[in-house]
């Protein structure tokens, strides 16, 4: 038997009270890590119950005594940067360089809920009336969730935990069973800061736990990243509970390659954004449309630099592509490039039946291109999470358009082009919350809302930026007269 | 295939060369080398963690250590002199290659550093 990993509630880590356990691996070596507790409502409770008792004395603490605890926050993650990278490749199976990345771009969520101070001040104005004065003023609301994915173990729950106790409030997470790890270590850092107890807690588990999160009625409101049916489920379970809800889902993001762009250059973007993380993120690039004459230019380059992609285990730092998530994973990715063969697609780089020498129990699937994609068919229309690009042919720029604006995602979309005249009707038109111009993971920085549209999200204010103090406070107007 | 072909590679291989700098020239009696060499060992490990860039993350072509075979038996003062000439074109060579401008600017001061304690022998 692996160790048992604890949940952390009200400042002290516990075994959760569930029965049921979920064994963690690395998807490289196979090797069994740890075992996650699939907690109970009880557990859930029992957190919901710290981080509501916790509330009245740490929204009294003052402001920059809050920003404070954040910058002690950063120091201790850059201080074990290295260690938190080397977990994030154990447990998820991506390269050193992208587990690093991870890593940084959480620290960025960090250095954002610093700013509180700024961030949560408000306005007024004088004499609405005579003698009447009237402001605003940004309060905290509350016990807030996050419910995490596999794909980002690290960097995810920061989109979300440090802005929301910077706000005052207080906080339960609950990470995927499939990579629990990065967040135990998270919990260890936050154990350091000596925050009061009950500000933070971590509860362990899969479908029985965030159930019982998004159904307690002390819980104010939850942040949830996966996929686009679970996410449905999430805001509409939340919403029927009273709850304030962002659901980040899924995506088909595409990107257009126009005859002017410089091939070879965008090739080498555009491969960062279909295989890095091995696919596995929701804004990675999953179809290229070639327009014109791009698109066999864009085909036979793609191919010729995908082939030479090294795949391997991530802590080896020459790996330029990691595992992916399971063995299930890996079932399910090479079943959708067989339905993909059957409708009459082109395998260009087919990387089913992948292995990597010394890691045979790996989650391997190589780097797969896929030619002559027809609109409608799965391979369209599907999202995969994994390294495979598509590649479709548009007419001219109005084709490339209208093929993006037909997904019924809406997480991301990017163009290649030397032409600011079509970037800016690309930026004007197309249908996605994130927009890149030469560049192929649109991912925003922390302090931009992370957008989303259609099937890609469900909710109002998004995650991270200044959407994130909306989300996170309640406005209340003073209206004030002394006579 | 080359083998240093990713932002990490080129930074973990500078940070490990630094690091045997600072033994070698612990060994030569050197301390004033050696501390310099463990200074931009600790810059370099800053550079590699502060300016990754997870969306620019691109493979990297034409860069092998295998290019850089460095004699660190020999201290005398022409061994030293080709150690430090052969790291400056390490250096010279990996800074283009690095997509973030930091990083890049941080390897080339290394390179310079190192250009410079060639020519002093």
């Amino acid at each position: 038997m692996s160790r048992i990993i604890k949940n952390y509630i009200d400042g002290e880590w516990l075994e959760s009270d569930g029965s049921e356990f979920i064994p963690v691996h690395n998807p490289a070596t196979g090797e069994l890590l740890a075992t996650c507790p699939d907690s109970i409502a009880g557990d859930v409770a029992q957190a919901v119950q710290a981080a509501k008792d916790g509330f009245e004395e740490w929204r009294s603490t003052p402001v920059l005594n809050r920003a404070q605890y954040m910058h002690h926050f950063k120091v201790l993650v850059e201080d074990n940067f290295d260690e938190i990278s080397q977990i994030v490749v154990k447990e998820h199976g991506k390269t050193l360089d992208e587990a690093r990345g991870e890593v940084r771009r959480g620290i960025e969520s960090i250095d954002f809920a610093m700013s509180v101070p700024v961030l949560m001040r408000s306005d007024g104005l004088e004499d609405i009336s005579s003698g009447i004065d009237e402001t605003t003023v940004r309060q905290p609301a509350g016990v807030f969730a996050a419910i995490t994915p596999f794909n980002f173990p690290f960097m995810v729950p920061l989109w979300f935990l440090p802005t929301a106790i910077a706000c005052g409030n207080t906080f339960i997470l609950k990470p995927s069973p499939q990579t629990p790890l990065s967040a135990e270590f998270l919990f260890e850092l936050l154990d350091e800061l000596d925050l009061p107890e009950g500000v933070v807690n971590l509860v362990h588990g899969g479908v029985p736990a965030a159930t019982a999160l998004m159904e307690h009625p002390d819980v104010t409101g939850v942040s949830f990243v996966g996929s686009s049916p679970v996410a449905k489920i999430v805001y509409e379970t939340c919403t029927r509970n009273g709850k304030r809800v962002q659901a980040q889902g899924g995506a088909k993001n595409y990107i257009a390659v126009m005859p002017d762009a410089n091939i070879e250059a965008s090739v080498k973007n555009i491969l960062g954004a279909a295989y890095g993380c091995a696919g596995q993120r929701c804004l990675a690039a999953a179809v290229a449309v070639g327009v014109g004459d791009a698109y066999d230019q864009l085909k036979d380059e793609l191919a010729k630099q995908a082939v030479n992609l090294k795949v391997g285990y991530g802590l080896d730092e020459t790996t330029q592509m990691g595992t992916v998530i399971s063995d299930a994973a890996k079932e399910r990715i090479e079943t959708m490039i067989a339905q993909s063969a059957a409708e009459g697609a082109e395998v260009v780089v087919d990387g089913r039946g992948f292995s990597v020498d010394g890691y045979e129990n790996g989650a391997w699937v190589g780097p797969t291109l896929i030619a002559n994609v027809q609109p409608q068919t799965s391979m369209a229309t599907e999202e995969v999470f994994g390294p495979v690009l598509a590649l479709m042919k548009a007419d001219d720029f109005e084709d490339a358009v209208e093929m993006i604006n037909e997904s019924r995602y809406g997480n991301a979309a990017s163009i290649f082009t030397g032409s600011g005249k079509l970037a800016r009707e690309f930026k004007y038109s197309v249908n996605a919350g994130n927009i890149g111009v030469n560049i192929g993971v649109a991912a925003p920085s922390a302090s931009f809302p992370f957008g989303g549209q259609k099937d890609s999200f469900f909710g109002d204010l998004h995650g991270q930026g200044m959407d994130s103090i909306e989300f996170y406070t309640e406005r209340k107007i003073v209206i004030e007269r002394w006579v | 295939m080359a083998s240093l072909n990713t932002f990490g590679a080129i930074l973990s291989y500078a940070i490990g060369l630094e690091s045997r700098l600072h033994d070698y020239y612990v060994g030569a009696g050197q301390t004033e080398r050696a501390k310099a060499a463990d200074k931009r060992r600790k810059k370099l490990e800053r550079a590699r963690r502060e300016n990754i860039v997870e969306i620019t993350l691109e493979p990297i072509e034409g860069l092998d250590e295998a290019d850089y075979a460095f004699d660190l038996d020999d201290s005398s003062d022409s061994g030293q002199a080709a150690v430090e000439q052969l790291a400056a074109q390490f250096y010279q060579d990996a800074a283009p290659k690095i997509n973030v401008r930091a990083a890049q600017r941080a390897l080339e001061r290394c390179g310079q550093e190192h250009a410079r304690l060639a020519d002093r022998r």
